[in-house]
């Protein structure tokens, strides 16, 4: 029994940080038709700056901002200068290659500025484990699921009740017709994008104090995290937490049970079955072609 | 033009002839032949990308599928190379149906997530299934290079490295001017298009990303045989980012292009190995610099500065052309096309387009469907032609049922259609674009599109013979070699009918057409549709502009707030109460009785 609980809470955190990436993905895609590839990125952006800030004698709470506000710049930049020139052709190749290739280049980058190694991110939320029904666990693991959850209720309610929330449903529906209406639809996109990059900072120093920072610790994140958005439904947003807080705890009941890489190989081709069952996605609607 | 590629054929085989004679030591020609390996994945890799425009970033993953199969089939089973590597080749080609087929369908971009993933799956397999694979320490002991049991020299392998890259290049090369390179670039710049003129995109994004498969499948095997040793740390996302870079640096789309960018690639890591961590920072930089400064690639900037300076004639011969009137006539016994659609319902949520809408298109006729906006027309258009699925009703053509066939086959029955927002393949020529409507009457399989077989090239001589003869029915001769994007708005929607034509339809469906034409081109096509209707195509029109009706449509169906309100002679529904209402409001008298009441 408390090795069933350790697996489903454990799996629950690793699976709040997929639905916030997966998140990110569902609100780049939605308003742009296009991704950042390179978004796992952010996730490494976030918390390698968060343990730079630390080193550098910040308190950890300005250090973790300043992660995320750095990772939505980044999102910022990206969008402008990777993706927007690539948007209006006909195939999807363009913005791809950009990102990726940013990617590649950050990553790199990185790795020169901080090493080749790991580093944990001391926060309080890993000090001291709790005991629930026998499985011991960090608060911090806890926290993550509830953030994913408040940031998905968040950005329904922000479509719902601000202004530039109902800008981006609108450009999301019709772009030509929110420009008529007034929108500016690039700084909607802009904004999308940000705060999409802002999750996944933000994501990436939520789950720092538990696994290690380093500067390849997003790329499978990144990854997982748009295999648990193809899972849900990118259309979905709803769906994509759903699903990743599902995937999160597969794979560690899977990798409890099997193997780590057992865990790879049934976490990827459950994408795969999905996607060959549910094209859309668990949860996703299909997208009318207009024609 | 076609001189100079041929020209490349023979320098290539040159250069592949003499690099053995002159290569100084072992290391220089081992380094060499893993470039002719780099070389097959670059080049089916270009099928994909260069001509349907998805991308894989899991060719590395393929490339080691590749390589444990060959390596396995040799090691435990005793197969020679050739046989190894036709299994490979087999296995990595069912790997890409199942990969392809469920992804591409939904969305392009999936494919490259999909294939990451499947890198990653292949990865974890190979260390985890120790008893076939050997786990991380890898497999070693794969024999040197045999065929058939006897061992051969190292100039022998090379010998059939060089052969492979060589008929991979000329292959695609052939592959890329048949019906399937036009089908995949044609659903790489408009699905709805590709679709509607009878192409099945999922197929043919499937067929090449399998293209791709295979070939990295084939590499692999052979690199395992050149390596005699493989491990699952080998094959590297970075490596299936390089492949991609060698087919978009050298030229995507373009026949030499992969060759050149997997030569680059082969060698530049030798260079900026000194660099140490640089290396992969440069393979970004590299990428976003393709990206930007050079989009086509080293080949496909070249060949685009020779057709500036060696531009090629514009229009076409219109005596090559076969008449429309030849190439179109239907048998006698086929008879003219009946559409008939009953009780056609579409809800899109809470919204009904259309409400029990039924309409008959009698053989042979012109019939305009007319309406207000949002009345439905577009809907019901859609919904015939296999785009939106109704909600109920069923439709036909001449007493096949068309309902719940998707839109590609619906065309293959023999119902053609033009788009409201033109939808033309803009980087194909406009020939190419009548072409890819004939698609669907050439009979050739991919085998004869490989080797181009004689009963190829009399198909696509016929083809083109067609093409240009309705290219002549529309008025667009002089323009056959100009790319579609480049001609004026009037001229577009003429080639659209004339592309919708090509498939030799029976019933043909133009949706307002006349938007945004001049009053001349207004009634040159006035004089089309009623050419169009003798060839014995009936013509289901929906228009607004209320002179064109009534001067060549047979029949008037009316829409309005998704029922049809009316439908009979123009000139009786002209005088209907319903109809004036719809489109004017109510009449004054009927306005003054309701006050009254």
């Amino acid at each position: 029994m408390s090795t069933f609980i350790q697996y489903t809470l454990s799996g629950l955190a690793i699976g709040g940080i997929y639905a916030l990436v997966a998140l990110g993905f569902h609100i780049m895609w939605t308003a742009a038709k296009a991704v950042n590839f390179a978004h796992g990125d952010t996730l490494m952006i976030g918390a390698v700056l968060a343990v730079l800030g630390v080193d550098a004698g910040l308190p950890l709470w300005l250090a973790c901002l300043l992660g995320v506000a750095a990772g939505a710049l980044f999102g910022i930049l990206l969008e402008r200068f990777a993706v927007r020139p690539f948007t209006g052709g006909t195939t999807s190749i363009g913005w791809m290659l950009t990102t990726i290739a940013v990617g590649i280049m950050i990553e790199s980058l990185a790795t020169m500025q901080f090493g080749g190694f790991s580093r944990p991110l001391p926060s309080p939320g890993v000090e001291k484990a709790v005991h629930i029904m026998g499985a011991g666990i960090y608060p911090q693991e806890l926290l993550i699921p509830l953030v994913a959850i408040l940031a998905m209720v968040g950005l329904k309610f922000m479509q719902k009740h601000t202004l530039v929330g109902r800008a981006m449903q609108a450009v999301a529906h019709d772009k030509r017709a929110a420009a008529l209406m007034g929108i500016n639809v690039n700084r909607i996109v802009a904004f999308s994008f940000g705060l999409a990059a802002l999750f996944g900072a933000a994501a990436g120093i939520l789950v720092a104090p538990v696994i290690q920072v380093s500067a390849t610790m997003g790329t499978l994140l990144g990854l997982k995290g748009f295999a648990v958005a193809i899972i849900g439904g990118i259309t979905s947003a709803p769906g994509v937490v759903i699903a990743g807080l599902l995937f999160g705890v597969m794979e560690k009941f899977v990798e409890g049970y099997i193997s780590t890489a057992a865990r790879e190989i049934i976490g990827f081709s459950s994408m795969i079955l999905v996607l060959l069952v549910f094209p859309q996605g668990l949860f996703g609607k299909r997208e009318v072609l207009k024609v | 033009m076609r001189h100079l590629t041929s020209l490349g054929f023979v320098v290539f085989a040159a250069i592949l002839v003499a690099v053995p004679l002159t290569a100084g030591n072992e290391y220089e020609l081992r380094l060499f032949m893993l470039f002719l390996i780099y070389g097959v994945i670059a080049v089916g890799l270009n099928v994909l990308v260069g001509l349907t425009g998805l991308v894989s970033l899991g060719q590395a993953g393929l490339f080691a599928l590749g390589s444990y199969t060959g390596a396995i089939l040799a090691v435990r089973l005793g197969f020679d190379m050739l046989s190894a590597s036709i299994g490979a080749a087999v296995v990595s080609g069912a790997f890409g149906v199942l990969l392809a087929y469920p992804t591409v369908r939904v969305r392009g971009v999936y494919l490259a997530v999909v294939t990451i993933a499947f890198g990653i799956i292949v990865e974890n397999v190979a260390i985890e299934w120790q008893s076939l694979t050997g786990g991380t320490t890898g497999l070693s002991s794969i024999p040197r290079p045999n065929i058939f049991g006897y061992r051969i020299s190292g100039f022998a392998f090379y010998g059939v490295l060089a052969v492979t890259l060589f008929l991979a290049t000329l292959a695609t090369y052939n592959l890329k001017r048949s019906r399937y390179g036009r089908a995949m670039l044609a659903v790489s710049q408009s699905e709805t298009a590709a679709r509607a003129l009878g192409v099945n995109a999922t197929a043919v994004r499937t067929l090449a990303f399998v293209v791709a498969s295979v070939t990295a499948g084939i590499a692999g095997s052979f690199y395992a045989f050149l390596n005699s040793y493989i491990s699952p740390d080998i094959f590297t996302f970075a490596d299936s980012v390089r492949f991609l870079l060698m087919v978009i640096l050298g030229g995507a789309a373009s026949t030499f292009g992969p060759v050149i960018g997997a030569y680059i690639l082969t060698y530049l890591p030798e260079f900026l190995q000194q660099f140490q961590l640089w290396q992969k920072f440069a393979y970004g930089a590299l990428l976003l610099v393709v990206m930007f400064a050079l989009p086509r690639g080293i080949v496909g900037t070249l060949w685009m500065l020779v057709q500036r300076l060696n531009p090629e004639k514009r229009e076409a011969d219109p005596a090559e052309g076969i008449s429309a009137e030849q190439s179109l006539r239907h048998d006698v016994r086929d008879g003219e096309a009946e559409l008939v659609a009953r009780d056609l319902t579409v809800r899109f949520g809470g919204l009904t387009a259309l409400s029990k809408a039924s309409l008959r298109v009698k053989p042979g006729e012109v019939h305009a469907l007319i309406g207000p906006n949002g009345a439905g027309k577009s809907t019901f258009v859609n919904t015939i032609s296999g785009f939106y699925k109704p909600t109920e009703g069923e439709f036909e053509l001449d007493g096949i049922q068309l309902t719940g066939k998707r839109s590609h086959e619906i065309a293959r029955i023999g119902l053609a259609r033009t788009f409201q927002n033109t939808e033309l393949f803009g980087e194909l020529t406009v020939l190419e674009n009548v072409l890819v409507g004939y698609q669907q009457r050439l009979t050739y399989g991919i085998a004869d599109a490989l080797l181009r077989t004689p009963r190829l090239r009399r198909e696509e001589r016929e083809s083109r013979r067609a093409a240009i003869g309705l290219l002549t029915f529309v008025g667009l001769d002089a323009y056959a070699n100009e790319q579609a994007r480049f001609l004026p708005f009037g001229l577009q929607r003429r080639l659209e009918i004339a592309r919708a034509l090509a498939a030799k339809p029976r019933l043909l469906l133009l949706d307002e057409p006349a938007a945004g034409l001049t009053t001349q081109e207004i009634d040159a096509l006035e004089e089309m549709i009623r050419r169009i209707a003798a060839l014995g195509i009936s013509v289901l029109l929906i228009e607004h502009h209320v002179e064109l009706i009534m001067a060549v449509a047979d029949t008037v169906t009316v829409l309005d707030y998704g029922q049809v309100i009316a439908s009979d002679t123009p000139a009786i529904v002209q005088e209907d109460p319903r109809v004036i209402e719809a489109y004017f409001g109510a009449s004054l008298d009927a306005a003054k009785t309701e006050d009254v009441a």
